[in-house]
């Protein structure tokens, strides 16, 4: 008999019965605190950050990048301890995910850039809204939310 | 790739989940390989052809045969 406990995808989906704190706080906590610092640093206190010394504002960026660092060292080791369907279905579910962020961000950013969203928002009030969305608060929400549609997706194919 | 998985397991009166725990996999994994949806790896397969004491060839084999 095996005893080793084999790590599941549900372990991290809020409301799925297989749903542990714990591990989801494991795999995700340094994806939370990265998101947080960068909830902060670029879009709640942006105007204030923006007049910090270079040295500053370079520590919240690094800060933000050692977290991610380390998300995907544990995201790594969560993977490694799935058997080897959920292991595909996870990695097929990333996959997935980093693409379609990167290609959404960047779809965005390049939009934005061309004047797009300020044509569309642009006020008298706010003449010059910047609408951009490459940051890291942004970038992993939207990547949270593509993992759960290509997890669903790929999933299906094996019920 | 064909299987003959559920019916050994059958034959032994074992749940997909006891068969799961032997192997060391998710139940998820035993019902996606035998309803053919899932290849499993080489390491598998010799795995489970060793739980049931058969040549790997007699338990898989490729859809045309």
């Amino acid at each position: 008999m095996m005893n080793q406990k084999l790590n599941v995808p549900g372990e991290i989906f809020l409301g799925n019965k297989e749903y542990s704190w714990r591990m989801d706080w494991n795999v995700n906590g340094w994806l939370f605190v990265a998101t947080l610092i960068s909830a902060f640093a670029d879009i709640i206190f942006q105007n204030s950050v923006k007049h910090w010394p270079l040295g500053c504002r370079v520590g919240v960026v690094l800060a933000q990048f050692g977290a991610i660092l380390l998300w995907i060292r544990g995201l790594r080791q969560w993977i490694a301890g799935m058997d080897e369907l959920h292991r595909r279905i996870t990695i097929s579910a990333v996959f997935f995910a980093i693409s379609a962020t990167f290609f959404c961000v960047m779809l965005w950013h390049r939009l934005d850039v061309e004047g797009l969203f300020q044509a569309w928002f642009s006020t008298k009030k706010h003449p010059n809204p910047s609408w951009d969305i490459v940051t890291v608060g942004h970038t992993f929400l939207i990547l949270t939310g593509f993992y759960f549609v290509g997890h669903s997706i790929f999933n299906r194919s094996y019920k | 790739m064909k299987n003959k998985l559920r019916e050994l397991r059958a034959a032994r009166e074992w749940s997909q989940s006891c068969l799961a725990d032997k192997l060391g996999v998710s139940r998820q994994t035993i019902n996606a390989i035998e309803t053919e949806k899932y290849d499993p790896s080489l390491p598998l397969a010799f795995k489970v052809a060793r739980l049931f004491n058969k040549p790997i060839e007699e338990i898989f084999s490729e859809n045309g045969d």
